[in-house]
């Protein structure tokens, strides 16, 4: 009797890493690949053979019901900053995901748009000069000078590969913040950058509201990716990934390398660029730091964790990043939500079968109340703290152990907690799901006391902690596909 | 009666030097149309060192590289690739992660003259272009049968055995519409079977494309298969040159391959 | 000319403490074609490491135990704790990308700095920590010739540097784990097959590394007083474009391009302007990149087709 699908726990398809010579694509066509039965098979049928123009269509259509149910200015300006970031990315995939050149001062493209929109399109220019321009000529000024700006940039890409190229762009990344900070301060405002921008205006109406900056944004950003889905399939997109492949033989199949690269920096730069213009309207005021380096890195995290290579997963990967770091890390309760919410899914999805999974949940769950009991035992001031506000919390409240001072013990479970789970990752097996049980608990515990408390270095923590996971765990991101490298 | 055509291919008095090392040394080779000439020697004769100067890896320390008549020396490779000079590798260097068909079709790039503008806005001659581009995949690669055909076209390049990425390194390197095409070893790790395909391939592209083939052989089946004329290197030298007969007869030759005679040895 | 005297020293001093953290840089990538961007970390985590120790034995202005002891500890402490927490790094961030393209582990070492400098916000706050030096090393003690003011702490910058450095030179070209490191670097599998423990000699590479830049940054805190948490960032930047300037890969370019920028800095501070400093010393990295990539001492790397 064949045994029945659904019960089994076995994967339905063997996975096998793709490497040279082992053909899989034959065994992974559409003859041979189970789909998993029932309706989730037939969606995952419909899904593939669907074209690109639908899904985008039907991304797009998704986003523009957003502002309708957001309900206030803040959820907006989340959703703003979330197609930044993917716009961001769109344009960082092409010199990084589809060229295989890793631009490290792609930041300084941001601020240059930002910085050019507010320089022409202010009254920062226009006592000594008549500079003050509508949104429809500073746009294509910003965009052409951006190009140029790409190509300049790019230029030494020429001569230098890999590792060397990344400084010289992180360099160049940086001595745009110092330029901005320190370099003619009544003209570009120094520290205190430029205020008083103006919103963009076309065809007589001028974009105030949120949503109306929402909507920009999300037009901007679904042409953007229409147009790079066009390039990607012409042969300027073959060649910047013949490029990525393997310069030396591209150039020996009639691709010009150099001219190749330096179309990748510029095209980048432009889209950058068209970001930071819609950046600086939409704030109003542009500084120095909004373009320094920890954004460049929330950048790269969002490309890396969406896909490099991968126009969905550019997208994927800066809505994502963006939604997780800004909405939900601002407020403790939602906070919580995305904590919790995030290692439950971890847990869902990779402990299987779920029997597994509930002793696991139910032996922290234990483990909490015995240790928490022990302690309270011990010291009644070492739970008196107070875990952070919302309902989750309360009712956490008998659970985890928070002491009233909860920096120095915070500090020191959080270096424990880092031990474990780089111990976690070392051991495999039994050992493996025992550890996790303590781990899981002192995360709860850390999280409560400390993390909670300071969200923007747990934002940053995040961030960097995304990187390592990612490029260990699984380089290609959640929508790339894995390469085959020949080192 | 008219002047001949200059040949495809001209070395003359060609010398690489690297520091002190002399790689290449007064070397005179000529290769025509509907030629195959093979060149032969022991590893480090130079051999691969010929093919990185015809193609602008290096540049001529000395001498001159002609290319239908044109000097090409010192050129940059994506600009003597277009003038119509296309290369396979000794090691294979595929787009490994792109598809088949796409590796073939990235080698069409020099050919097509549409901006990246008209791609995205899909322009009357970027479209024609794309057409002209995909037909010119479809040819090359039909001309390997079955081997290549259509199911496999999706296919990224590191699935396919190993066989079939050395034939679609020639069908990419065919797809620049060369005149001169240089093969690397087209026959390395390959079995009896598979050697004689490529043997029959060659000689079909010198036939049924016009082509002049340079090629660098270790396995002596093929160079007598395929060769109107054989080139012995070694050490940067030429020894001999003539039909596979003359020169694989020609002690030079064998002393290069096999050292010298031991009786012969003895008796000095 | 004193002021142009005094400007040297100073940039010597500076230079010394950067050639110590491109030393780090310049091995590391000699042995794993790595570019640690965690590494000017790994110098802040130093820096703090001598401030406790200083705290532990009484504080700044009441030591228990005589200033000699207490330096002893401090480089001990920093150049052994931050020795180990690099080789933690490489074991477990950088080794299971050992094989993987050149752009996964650059990212994870974006992704560590991260981490690492966070980690340290988080658990002792962003604010200033003054190792408060003239408090036990008086700064009238010294070398004062005419012109020339050294005070003790610059003698002793420059003094335990050229130390080390010293060292560093005889150990990779006497001895055996320096020879190791040398094939290592040349051609990684070539020495794994010639039997040489790879994981080992990485390992000691990246601890050496470490805590050259552990024991720099105690003496950053000894010679500049102020520590705070994100000073990795900056310092290893201009440590990055010194073993690059200097040549990556090559310990003596490290050295050299250390006192170079080192000096260019104290050179620009001293007679243009402080704001311009940072903005040079990048110009200094843009202009060497574009005409020598492989800096002064470097080898250019070969391709074979």
């Amino acid at each position: 009797m064949a045994s029945d699908p659904r019960t089994t726990d076995v994967s339905v398809e063997a996975k096998q890493d793709p490497s040279i010579g082992v053909d899989e694509w034959v065994a992974r066509t559409a003859q041979r690949r189970e789909f998993a039965p029932g309706w989730r098979g037939d969606a995952e049928r419909l899904f593939e053979r669907m074209g690109w123009w639908p899904k985008l269509a039907i991304a797009a259509a998704f986003g523009a019901i957003v502002p309708f149910i957001l309900s206030n200015n803040f959820q907006l300006q989340v959703g703003i900053n979330a197609l930044l970031l993917a716009l961001l990315a769109l344009g960082l995939n092409i010199s990084v995901g589809w060229a295989g050149l890793l631009d490290l001062g792609y930041i300084a493209f941001y601020g240059f748009g930002a910085y050019g929109f507010a320089l022409l399109s202010s009254n920062q220019l226009h006592p000594p000069t008549g500079i003050h321009f509508a949104a429809y000529v500073s746009l294509p000024i910003i965009a052409v000078a951006a190009a140029c700006l790409g190509l300049i940039v790019g230029l030494p890409s020429r001569r230098l590969i890999g590792d060397y190229l990344a400084i010289l762009t992180l360099f160049f990344g940086e001595a745009f913040v110092e330029f901005t900070n320190n370099v003619a301060p009544s003209k570009l405002g120094g520290p205190n950058g430029i205020v008083s921008i103006d919103p963009i205006r076309a065809f007589g109406h001028s974009l105030i509201s949120n949503k109306s900056y929402f909507w920009f944004l999300l037009a901007l950003l679904v042409l953007t990716a229409a147009a790079l889905h066009l390039l990607d399939n012409s042969r300027t997109g073959r060649a910047w990934r013949a490029v990525r492949e393997d310069p030396l033989a591209a150039g020996m199949m009639t691709i010009p390398v150099n001219r190749v690269k330096l179309m990748a920096f510029s095209f980048g730069a432009v889209v950058a660029a068209l970001a930071g213009t819609v950046f600086a309207a939409q704030q109003v005021n542009v500084f120095p730091t909004d373009f320094d380096t920890p954004f460049l890195i929330l950048i790269y995290a969002a490309l890396i964790l969406g896909g490099a290579g991968s126009i969905g997963g550019a997208i994927l990967g800066g809505l994502l990043l963006s939604v997780m770091l800004d909405g939900f890390l601002r407020s403790p309760t939602e906070a919580g939500y995305l904590f919790y919410g995030v290692i439950l899914l971890t847990l869902i999805v990779k402990l299987r079968p779920w029997r597994k999974l509930l002793a696991v949940l139910a032996a922290t769950v234990a483990f909490g109340f015995v240790v928490h009991a022990i302690v309270e035992a011990i010291s009644k001031s070492a739970v008196a703290g107070q875990p952070s506000g919302g309902w989750i919390s309360s009712d956490l409240h008998n659970w985890v152990v928070v002491p009233s001072n909860a920096t120095t013990a915070g500090n020191i479970g959080f270096v424990v907690l880092l031990c474990l789970v780089i111990a976690l990752i070392q051991v495999k097996g039994r050992t493996r799901t025992v550890l996790l049980v303590p781990t899981l608990y002192l995360a709860a515990c850390v999280w409560e006391g400390v993390l909670v408390e300071n969200p923007s270095v747990t934002r940053q923590l995040l961030i960097g902690a995304i990187l390592i996971v990612m490029m260990n765990a699984r380089p290609q991101g959640l929508l790339g596909s894995k390469r085959v490298e020949v080192v | 009666m008219a002047t001949p055509a200059p040949p495809v291919l001209e070395l003359d008095k060609l010398s690489l030097s690297f520091g002190g090392l002399k790689a290449l040394t007064d070397l005179d080779l000529i290769v025509s149309e509907r030629e195959i000439v093979s060149v032969i020697g022991p590893n480090g004769a130079g051999k691969t060192s010929v093919f990185n100067v015809i193609t602008g890896v290096y540049e001529p320390t000395e001498g001159e590289v002609r290319f239908l008549g044109e000097s090409i020396g010192g050129k940059a490779p994506h600009q003597i690739t277009r003038k119509g000079i296309a290369r396979t590798f000794q090691s294979l260097r595929l787009f490994l992660n792109m598809s088949v068909v796409e590796n073939v079709m990235a080698a069409t790039y020099g050919n097509t003259k549409a901006m990246p503008w008209e791609s995205i806005l899909r322009l009357p001659r970027a479209r024609r272009e794309e057409r002209e581009v995909r037909q010119t995949a479809e040819e090359v690669l039909s001309f390997f049968g079955q081997r290549l055909a259509g199911y496999r076209w999706g296919q990224p390049a590191y699935s396919l055995s190993y066989a079939n990425r050395r034939r679609l390194e020639i069908a990419r390197a065919l797809a620049t519409r060369p005149k001169l095409l240089l093969l690397d070893e087209p026959a390395a790790g390959m079995n009896p079977n598979e050697t004689h395909e490529v043997t029959e391939l060659i000689g079909r592209l010198r036939d049924e494309l016009g082509l002049a083939i340079l090629v660098i052989e270790h396995d002596m089946h093929v160079v007598e298969g395929i060769s109107d004329r054989v080139i012995a290197l070694d050490h940067g030298v030429k020894i001999t040159e003539g039909t596979f007969a003359e020169v694989a007869s020609h002690p030079a030759v064998v002393e290069a391959y096999l050292g010298r005679d031991p009786e012969a040895l003895v008796q000095d | 000319m004193h002021f142009f005297i005094q400007e040297l020293v100073n940039g010597i001093t500076q230079g010394s403490l950067y050639a110590l953290i491109a030393l780090g840089y310049s091995m590391v990538y000699g042995v794993l074609k790595l570019l640690n961007f965690a590494h000017g970390d790994l110098y802040m985590v130093g820096a703090f490491v001598g401030y406790f120790v200083i705290q532990w034995f009484g504080g700044s202005t009441a030591l228990s135990i005589p200033v000699p002891l207490l330096l002893l500890f401090m480089f001990l402490l920093a150049g052994g704790g931050v020795g180990m927490l690099g080789v933690a790094i490489e074991r477990f961030a950088y080794r299971p990308l050992r094989d993987a393209p050149r752009i996964a582990p650059l990212i994870t070492a974006l992704g560590v700095s991260f981490l690492l400098e966070n980690t340290m916000l988080l658990l002792f706050g962003a604010s200033y920590r003054d190792y408060n030096t003239s408090a036990f090393i008086s700064f009238n003690t010294g070398i004062h010739i005419g012109p020339l003011n050294i005070d003790l702490v610059q003698l002793m910058v420059i003094g335990v540097s050229v130390a080390l450095m010293i060292a560093l030179t005889l150990f990779v070209a006497r001895t055996k784990l320096g020879r190791q490191m040398r094939a290592v670097s040349a051609d990684r599998e070539a020495a794994e097959m010639l039997g040489i423990d790879v994981d080992y000699t990485i390992a000691v590479t990246f601890f050496i590394g470490s805590a050259l830049a552990g024991v720099a940054g105690v003496m950053d805190g000894l010679a500049y007083n102020n520590i705070y948490t994100l000073m990795g960032f900056i310092a290893g930047l201009k440590a990055f474009t010194a073993a690059v300037v200097g040549g990556i890969g090559s310990i003596p370019g490290a050295m050299l391009g250390g006192l170079l920028i080192g000096i260019a800095e104290s050179m620009v501070t001293g007679y243009i302007s402080s704001t311009y400093t940072n903005l040079i010393v990048f110009g200094i990295l843009i202009v060497m990149m574009l005409v020598r990539p492989s800096g002064l001492l470097g080898k250019v790397p070969l391709q074979k087709v």
